[in-house]
Order: C-alpha cells, then sequence, then structure tokens
C-alpha cells in the first residue's frame, strides 16, 4: 500500500458520516426486501432481522394473486414504446433548437416550458375528454401518447443543452461538403449524442415506468393495466397482508433499481450534462 | 343438490337462448366488488349465467371502492365503450345518472312480474332506485351503512353489554378507555366512515324536516339544530373514545385492526361481515348492536341507516336484450339466495328467509325488520360537497380538533360558499 | 436550460428546418397545450362531468380567489413544503454530494444507495412509509416505544401538527439523491489544485466549502432552488400516496384540491377554474425563473 492510499482522519470521518447516512437512506429499501421473504407474523415480531426461513414462495404468491405477469407486459411495451418516441422526437427538436434557425424558435422553446412547470393531473380532465374523442381511452396507445408529450419538455432542455455544449464544427464542415440537413442530423449529430440519448431514455423509463395518474384515469380493463395502478389494487385487496404487499414491491422494484445501479454512471453523467448548468 | 339445479337453469336458460337467438356478445359490468366473499359470490353467479347462454360471456371491470367512485365509473361512463351494466348506489347518484341520460328505464321490461320478485320498498319513491314512476336500478343489497359492531371477547372480559341508551354508550366507552383498550376503532381518511354514523346521530336528533332542509341548503345547520350531534361527537372524543390516528387511517385497515382485536368497536356497515374470512383472527368473536337510544320522544329512535345498491343498465348499452337478461338471472331465487350467503340482504322477496345467513347477517336482517324508519347516508342522498362538509365537521368534533361549536361555525361557512342548487 | 447566450451560430436557415421539431411540437401541442387551453372554456363553467357544463361567467374565479379558504390554504401548504424541500432536499443534497465526493473504494456504490429512492416509484414509497409511520404498528413507533419513549410515539401522518412536516421528510428521503447528483457532478469540474492550494494555506475542510466549493456552485444552487420551487408545485404524486390531503386539509396542496374538486366532488368547471390560476401561478413563476438565469447568465461572462 503506496502512502497516497492511506486514508487520513478526516477521510475516516467522511466514510464514517457519509456511510451511516447513506445506509439509513438506503435501509427501507432493504427492509423492503428482507420482509418480502418472512411471514406476516415474523414482520410484525421481529421488523429488524433476517428471515427465520427465507419464503421464496411469496414471490410466487404475490405473481399469481397480483396477476404480475400480465402488468408487467404491458409496463414494458408502454414504457418502452413512449421512451423511444420521446428520444427521438426530443433529440430531432433539440438538434434544430441548437443547430438550426427558424421562424418562431424561441417562441416555440418557451412555451415547451410550461410542459416542465406544470402537473400532469391538473390538465387530467380535459386530456380525459381529447382522449375519448380520439376513440385513445382504455388502450396503451393513450398512455404511450400521454407519458411522452409529459417527457418531451425536459427531455428537450437537456438535449438542447448538450448541443449547446458541443461546437458544431462537424456539422459545418459536412455543411460545406454539401450535405443536406436530414444527412448531418442523422450521420454526424444523433451518433456524437448518442450517449445522451442514453441517459435520457434511461431517465424517462424510471419516470414513464412509475406512472400513476394517467394509468389510473385512463385505462379500464384490467388486462391493460399497468404495474403502478395494479400495485395499488394489489394493495387495496391484501393491505393486511405485508408479507405479500412487500413481495409484490420486491418484484416490481428489484428490477429497475438493479437497471438503476447497471446504468448509474450514464445516469449520472446525463442529468449532470450541461444542460443543468 | 347444487349441480342439478345449476343443470336445470341450464336447461331452461338454454330454451331461452335458443328462442331469443342470442349471438356471440360479451356483456360489460363494472362493478367495485374486489374482493372478499361478494367477489367469489358474483364469479360464481357470472359463470352460471355464461354457462347458461353459450354465446355471451360477461367481461367484469372491477375496481376498488374509493377509486371507483372517484373516477373509475365517471370515466367509463364517458368513453366511447361504455358498460352495459354498472354497480350504482340508490338515491342521488342515480337521479343524476337519469339527468345525464346514462340511466336505461328497466320500466318496460319490470312489468312482466320482474318487478313483483322484490320485496314492495324496493321502487317505492325515496327508495332512490325509481324517480318519476320509471324504475332504473336493479337492487342486489339493503345495505346497512352503519351500525356498531363489537368484539364479544373484550365486551366480556370487561364485564360489558350491549347498551340500551347513549348514557350507557359513554359510560361503556369510559369503562374500555380506562381499561387501556381502544374503545372504538375508525378508518376516517376518506371522512364518509365516520361521516356515516354522524348522520345517523344527527337524524335521530334533529327532526327530519329540519334535517332534510339544512343538506339541500335552505337552513343554515345551525339553525337546523346540528350542534346537538356535533356535541355527541365531541363528547365521545372527550371520554377518549377513538383511535388516535382516525384522521389517517384507511376504512380497510380500520377494518382489519378491529378482526385484529386491537379495538372494542368499529362502526362500519354491513358489508363488515364479508371480510370476516379474510381478515379475523383465530376465535374472533363478535356482535352488532345499533346506536342506542339517544332522546326516546324524537321520531325514528328505532332508525336504520343504509342504502340499497344494485346495478343500472346503461341507455347506450351495446347488447341492452343480454344487459337485461344478465340483471334478471341475477336477480332470480336460486341466484339471489347464493348472493345474500355471501353476506347481503337481498331485496328479492322470500330470500333473506331461505338463505343460510350468519348470526352477524342475521341480526342485520331482523334489525331492518324492526326499524320504524329508514335514514339514508347524505353522500347518496344530498349534493356531494354538503354532504362531506358535514363529514368533515364531524371528525373535527370527533377528533378534538375544534369544540362541537366551532365545528358548527366551520360547516355553515364552508356551505356558505358553495353554489346553491 | 442555457439557451441563448451559449448557442451556436446555427448552420442552416428557413421554414423547412421547422419539419425537425414539428413531431415533437404536434405531440406536444395535442396532450399539453390543447388540453390546457380548452380547459379554460370549463373553468368558467359550471360542470359535474355527468350533464352538460352551464355558463356561469366569473363565478368559480371569484369562489376560488375568496370564498374557498382550503384552495387558499393549499398555497401555503405548498409554500411551506417548498421551503422545507430547500433544506431536506437541496442543502441536504449539497452537503451529501460534498460527503460521497471521493475516488475511494465503494464511493460510486454509496452515491447509487443514496440516489436509489429517486428510482422507486411513489406508489411503493407511499406504501413503504406508510408503514414506516403508522400509528398502531409502525416501525417509528415501535423503535420509540421499545427505546421506552412512548409519549413520544404519535400519528405521524393523522394528526395536523405532524402530516406536513412527515410529508418533507418522506420527500427529502426521496428526492435529495436528485439534487446530490447535480451538485456531485459540478464538484467533479472544480480542478483540485484549488483546494490543494488552500490546504497548503492552511483552510479547514469546512472554512474550504465555503470560501470555495460553495461560491463555485453558485450557478447550480440556482438551478436546484428553482427546480425545487417548480418541481415544488407540480407535487402530486408523493401528497396524493402519503395523505391525500387530509387530515383536516392541512396538507392539501393546489394540485391534491383540483382533483379533489373534480372528480370526488364532481365540481370540473370549478376544478378547472383552480387550474387556470395554478397555471397562471406558475407562469409567473416561470418568468421569474427566465429572468434569474438570464442574469445568472450575465454574471458568469
Amino acid at each position: 500500500m503506496s502512502a497516497i492510499s492511506r486514508r487520513s482522519p478526516g477521510e475516516w470521518l467522511q466514510l464514517a458520516l457519509g456511510g451511516a447516512v447513506v445506509c439509513a437512506m438506503f435501509y427501507p429499501a432493504v427492509w423492503m426486501v428482507l420482509s418480502s421473504f418472512k411471514t406476516n407474523r415474523e414482520i410484525f415480531k421481529h421488523p429488524f432481522g433476517l428471515p427465520n426461513d427465507w419464503k421464496w414462495s411469496n414471490f410466487a404468491e404475490a405473481w399469481d394473486k397480483g396477476g404480475l405477469g400480465g402488468l408487467y407486459l404491458n409496463s414494458v411495451i408502454v414504457t418502452a414504446t413512449a421512451v423511444t418516441l420521446t428520444v427521438c422526437l426530443a433529440t430531432a427538436a433539440a438538434f434544430a433548437f441548437s443547430r438550426l434557425e427558424f421562424p418562431g424558435r424561441r417562441w416555440l422553446y418557451r412555451i415547451l416550458l410550461i410542459g416542465l412547470l406544470l402537473p400532469p393531473p391538473v390538465v387530467a380532465i380535459p386530456l380525459f375528454a381529447i382522449l375519448r374523442d380520439l376513440g385513445l381511452l382504455n388502450t396503451l396507445t393513450a398512455l404511450v401518447l400521454a407519458g411522452t408529450a409529459w417527457s418531451l419538455s425536459l427531455t428537450i432542455f437537456i438535449m438542447t443543452g448538450y448541443f449547446n455544449s458541443i461546437r458544431p464544427d462537424m456539422e459545418e464542415a459536412a455543411m460545406l461538403e454539401g450535405a443536406n440537413i436530414w444527412q448531418i442530423f442523422r450521420d454526424i449529430s444523433v451518433p456524437m449524442v448518442w450517449p445522451s440519448m442514453l441517459t435520457l431514455a434511461i431517465v424517462n423509463t424510471i419516470n414513464i415506468w412509475n406512472e400513476l395518474m394517467f394509468a389510473l384515469l385512463f385505462i379500464v380493463d384490467d388486462e391493460k393495466r399497468t404495474l403502478p395502478v395494479g400495485l395499488i389494487r394489489f394493495f387495496g385487496r391484501y393491505s393486511t397482508d405485508y408479507a405479500m404487499v412487500f413481495a409484490a414491491l420486491t418484484i416490481t422494484t428489484v428490477p429497475i433499481l438493479a437497471l438503476y445501479f447497471l446504468l448509474q454512471r450514464h445516469v449520472i453523467a446525463g442529468l449532470s450534462a450541461t444542460a443543468m448548468d | 343438490m347444487k349441480l342439478f339445479t345449476g343443470l336445470a337453469i341450464t336447461g331452461a336458460m338454454a330454451l331461452l337462448a335458443a328462442t331469443t337467438a342470442l349471438a356471440d356478445v360479451e356483456i360489460r359490468i363494472t362493478h367495485p366488488m374486489s374482493s372478499g366473499a361478494g367477489k367469489e359470490a358474483f364469479d360464481t353467479i357470472v359463470a352460471a349465467f355464461e354457462a347458461a347462454n353459450p354465446g355471451v360471456t360477461v367481461k367484469q371491470i372491477v375496481f376498488d371502492d374509493d377509486i371507483y367512485s372517484d373516477t373509475g365509473l365517471i370515466t367509463q361512463l364517458q368513453s366511447n365503450e361504455v358498460p352495459d351494466i354498472y354497480f350504482q348506489w340508490a338515491g342521488y347518484p342515480v337521479q343524476r345518472d337519469v339527468e345525464a341520460g346514462y340511466a336505461y328505464d328497466l320500466s318496460a321490461a319490470m312489468s312482466d312480474g320482474w318487478k313483483d320478485t322484490f320485496i314492495e320498498s324496493a321502487f317505492s319513491p325515496g327508495s332512490g332506485t325509481a324517480f318519476d314512476g320509471k324504475i332504473y336500478m336493479v337492487p342486489i343489497s339493503l345495505d346497512v351503512t352503519n351500525t356498531i359492531w363489537y368484539n364479544k371477547t373484550i365486551f366480556a372480559e370487561n364485564g360489558l353489554v350491549p347498551p340500551a341508551t347513549w348514557d350507557d354508550f359513554l359510560a361503556l366507552v369510559k369503562v374500555l378507555a380506562a381499561a387501556g383498550e381502544t374503545p372504538i376503532v375508525t378508518g376516517n381518511n376518506e371522512l364518509w366512515p365516520l361521516g356515516n354514523w354522524a348522520s345517523h346521530i344527527a337524524a335521530r336528533t334533529v327532526p327530519s324536516a329540519e334535517y332534510d332542509a339544512a343538506f339541500r341548503q335552505q337552513k343554515t345547520f345551525a339553525e337546523a339544530g346540528f350542534l346537538k350531534p356535533l356535541e355527541l361527537m365531541q363528547g365521545l372524543a372527550e371520554a377518549g373514545a377513538f383511535n388516535k390516528d382516525m384522521q389517517g387511517l384507511g376504512a380497510d385497515p380500520a377494518m382489519a385492526a378491529f378482526f385484529q382485536e386491537a379495538a372494542a368497536m368499529h362502526p362500519i356497515g354491513s358489508w363488515l361481515v364479508g371480510s370476516e374470512g379474510d381478515l379475523a383472527v383465530e376465535g374472533f368473536d363478535y356482535g352488532q348492536f345499533d346506536t342506542p337510544v339517544i332522546d326516546p320522544a324524537m321520531n325514528g329512535s328505532k332508525s336504520v341507516i343504509g342504502t340499497m345498491t344494485g346495478f343500472v343498465q346503461h341507455a347506450k348499452a351495446a347488447h341492452p336484450a343480454e344487459a337485461t337478461a344478465f340483471l334478471k338471472f341475477l336477480t332470480s331465487q336460486d341466484e339471489a339466495v347464493r348472493w345474500a350467503q355471501s353476506g347481503a340482504i337481498s331485496p328479492v322477496e322470500g330470500v333473506a328467509e331461505k338463505a343460510n345467513l350468519s348470526p352477524q347477517m342475521k341480526g342485520m336482517a331482523d334489525m331492518l325488520a324492526g326499524a320504524d324508519a329508514m335514514v339514508s347516508p347524505p353522500d347518496t342522498t344530498y349534493p356531494v360537497p354538503v354532504a362531506e362538509a358535514y363529514y368533515q365537521a364531524a371528525a373535527y368534533a370527533a377528533s378534538g380538533e375544534k369544540s362541537a361549536a366551532d365545528a358548527l361555525t366551520w360547516l355553515d361557512e364552508t356551505v356558505g360558499a358553495m353554489p346553491k342548487p | 436550460m442555457a439557451d441563448r447566450n451559449n448557442r451556436h451560430r446555427p448552420i442552416s436557415t428557413g421554414a423547412s428546418n421547422l419539419l425537425f421539431v414539428a413531431p415533437a411540437m404536434l405531440v406536444f401541442g395535442l396532450f399539453v397545450l390543447w388540453p390546457l387551453a380548452s380547459s379554460v372554456y370549463y373553468a368558467f363553467t359550471s360542470w359535474s362531468g355527468y350533464a352538460a357544463p352551464d355558463w356561469v361567467g366569473l363565478d368559480n374565479f371569484r369562489r376560488a380567489i375568496f370564498d374557498d379558504p382550503v384552495h387558499l390554504a393549499s398555497y401555503l401548504h405548498v409554500t411551506l413544503y417548498i421551503l422545507g424541500t430547500l433544506v431536506l432536499e437541496v442543502s441536504f443534497g449539497l452537503v451529501m454530494a460534498v460527503m460521497l465526493n471521493s475516488d475511494r473504494p465503494g464511493y460510486s456504490i454509496m452515491r447509487g444507495m443514496f440516489f436509489s429512492p429517486m428510482v422507486l416509484s411513489m406508489t411503493a414509497a407511499g406504501v413503504l412509509w406508510a408503514f414506516v409511520l403508522d400509528y398502531r404498528l409502525g416501525l417509528l413507533n415501535s423503535v420509540l416505544r421499545g427505546v421506552g419513549l412512548q409519549d413520544w410515539a404519535q400519528p405521524w401522518l393523522s394528526q395536523s401538527s405532524t402530516a406536513l412536516i412527515a410529508i418533507m421528510f418522506v420527500s427529502g428521503w426521496k428526492f435529495s439523491g436528485f439534487y446530490m447528483v447535480i451538485f456531485f457532478a459540478a464538484l467533479r469540474r472544480i480542478p483540485r489544485s484549488i483546494y490543494e492550494a488552500a490546504t497548503l494555506d492552511g483552510a479547514t475542510p469546512v472554512k474550504q466549502f465555503f470560501t470555495i466549493t460553495l461560491p463555485l456552485l453558485r450557478q447550480q444552487m440556482l438551478t436546484c432552488v428553482l427546480l425545487a420551487v417548480t418541481g415544488g408545485f407540480a407535487g402530486f404524486d408523493l401528497f396524493f400516496t402519503m395523505t391525500n390531503g387530509g387530515p383536516f386539509d392541512t396538507t392539501q396542496v393546489p394540485a391534491t384540491w383540483i382533483i379533489r374538486q373534480g372528480f370526488d366532488n364532481n365540481q370540473l368547471g370549478y376544478a378547472t377554474a383552480m387550474t387556470v390560476i395554478l397555471a397562471v401561478v406558475v407562469l409567473i413563476v416561470s418568468i421569474i425563473y427566465l429572468r434569474l438565469t438570464e442574469r445568472g447568465d450575465h454574471v458568469r461572462h
């Protein structure tokens, strides 16, 4: 061990304090997972310990009772479609806002701000009426379109900031060589901002995956419901069967947590891109 | 035996199907029966109907109670693909559906003798199922929306018996509180659980014309004499009657707490019986008594608070004939008995006697039979915001957040700001 | 969010470039702007959602501004909540960003753990915290009773005095990771040599925090404060799952009250009027926001 890697007392203090806070913050999630292996009795009698007997069967039971398979599938369909749509539309728009000039550019950009500042529930009522008139109520398409529309603002803002942080030298050079705008966008700009697109895809995945309000209002059929709504129903029905509740919570949150830990670097890099300066 | 009845019905319905030539159709039914014995019974009835009607399938669209009444139903009624049949509470909700053109007039379908299979009061004026002489709702249950359930073991341990008067009741609450028990558990975060009870108490202490005038915004609640019921609520609070977390607790967790012996009493509706199997600890023993007599001089000192629930056929149902056929099937003797045995008091004539009821349900039925008046819950009778304001005033007094007098002032100010009908 | 000042010279001009923004603006217009605009009409009507709307002029607005104490109180609550988030989310996030800023092994995973509540759905977080804060069986009260502090056990979400504060803490748990990440990324861009020089001059880490770190993070703090303010007004899920406005409307914020009036009480016309008011308030905030970011840019350049 070299001298550089030895920790100073200050660093030990930093580790101890930081570690304690982090553990406290993370504990509820750990506790949720541990509780999902226990029986109801054990959750109340020994809320803090490890399970006496790891009851894996809780998961199978929650999966069956909650019909989690179908809910999962719907959530995956909605999230994948909406996230792809959001990132593609937002990248094209951000490219235009940053690299191109066109009539109304500043105004359109400002209007987008509304989407960033307004909570979706406040337009739930008229949005419902519009989806009805379009014949989209009770379809996954409604969730995809509404989810996309309400994700566009933030995504475009961050993406535009990212474009602005890169000098347009490559694009200008291509322009001089006679490439058209579409070719420049496809062959130069998109590959350039590809890492940012991935980051924004992850951020939007978290948001849309967890979206509750639209799913609650716009979907009627059991077989078209997404995970958050299905879970609310599940909790209502098994409100006192805590082992079941925690098993269902664990099944539905651990994958998204794992996805986050795998791609953590990208999220942090993306959120901290110049857009947040 | 059941198998044979089932076969007989199947045969009869097959004939019917042949004559009326029911095509391959799906009828959509939406309701908030999401769990418990009621759901099981309903599923069985649906399966029997499908077996009896080849080519007809029933699709159930189920929401939890609160979501159903807040957003679940209205969003469906307004969508392009409306449900053929939907669950509704009798009274103001049905009337509103009639005015908005959602409810189908079932009078013609009822005229062939179907109507006579129900008890007489099922469609009487004021029943909330019929308006202007036209029938809009097929009732399936008489719900007592509030009565007092008690834990027999805890009562016995403290040497207590169901009280006859309000003073006895208050004394009993004090005994329980002194013994370290939670006398009453209620989950009031949606305001209606305690609100219903407080309304029943108001109906026992406020003359009925005044009561009606206040909820219709024709008189202030103070003028109508609502101080008294709020004072009774305050008195309970001072006696330490309620669980401390009643304003944050949901109705279902509160019921679970009662079934887990965490409290001696739980004021809630007759549907509690249907959850016993899911929630009660082993050996749980419980009984029921109604709100004790407050003022023997008042009319309706033995009143019961309740309403009917049932199904409305949508005016724009895609398959009206099949929808009506289902409603007839649902209220036929055998199916009504099946439904009643899941923990309901059926408005179908003769079912209550025929069904094999639990002692608790039997108590309910007897109580209904002996009642001298029927009080409807304000939130299914009057405009919802006014009803909810009273519920909240009652919660203020019952939780000790405001005195009865302050709660009353708050109530009249709040209702005064609402638009008049 | 920086636009004008950071922008480079456009590589192309002309109306045909609109094609690149058209798809996004179409979706945004149809499902964000159009519902917002159409709600303006309903705001002037009495509409239950069942029967046809009746024109009532300015009645809804008069009621919302003068006759609805809960509506007015909801703005007070949201303001208190936002002030709370500045401490429990922004400041806490900043402190933790400094605390977790190290290349030593383990810190990356610790940052991930700190951020993880952000990833959980509000539904999951709500259920989890309902269990922690439950009066009778909750973890928090169990611990308090276990260590002999019976009197400290409270019905946290059921009484007016503690409900809003409890929500603020849950909010801090849920969202502080977001601010930590923003500050952390900015910290990484501060050259280490500045700190090394300060250490040689004998400055303590605490002094370095106040004299170097804070001034250099000015821009991020401005952004975070504004995100907290605007995000606070948009807050719905947290309040809806934790208390739904109760007890006694003491945690009612504009969004929950609008939904309550619109859907529970079938006063969709009145609810849309309050929506319009919220939109106006948010618009004013957004104008201030734009001014501030513009000024911030001037300071930097």
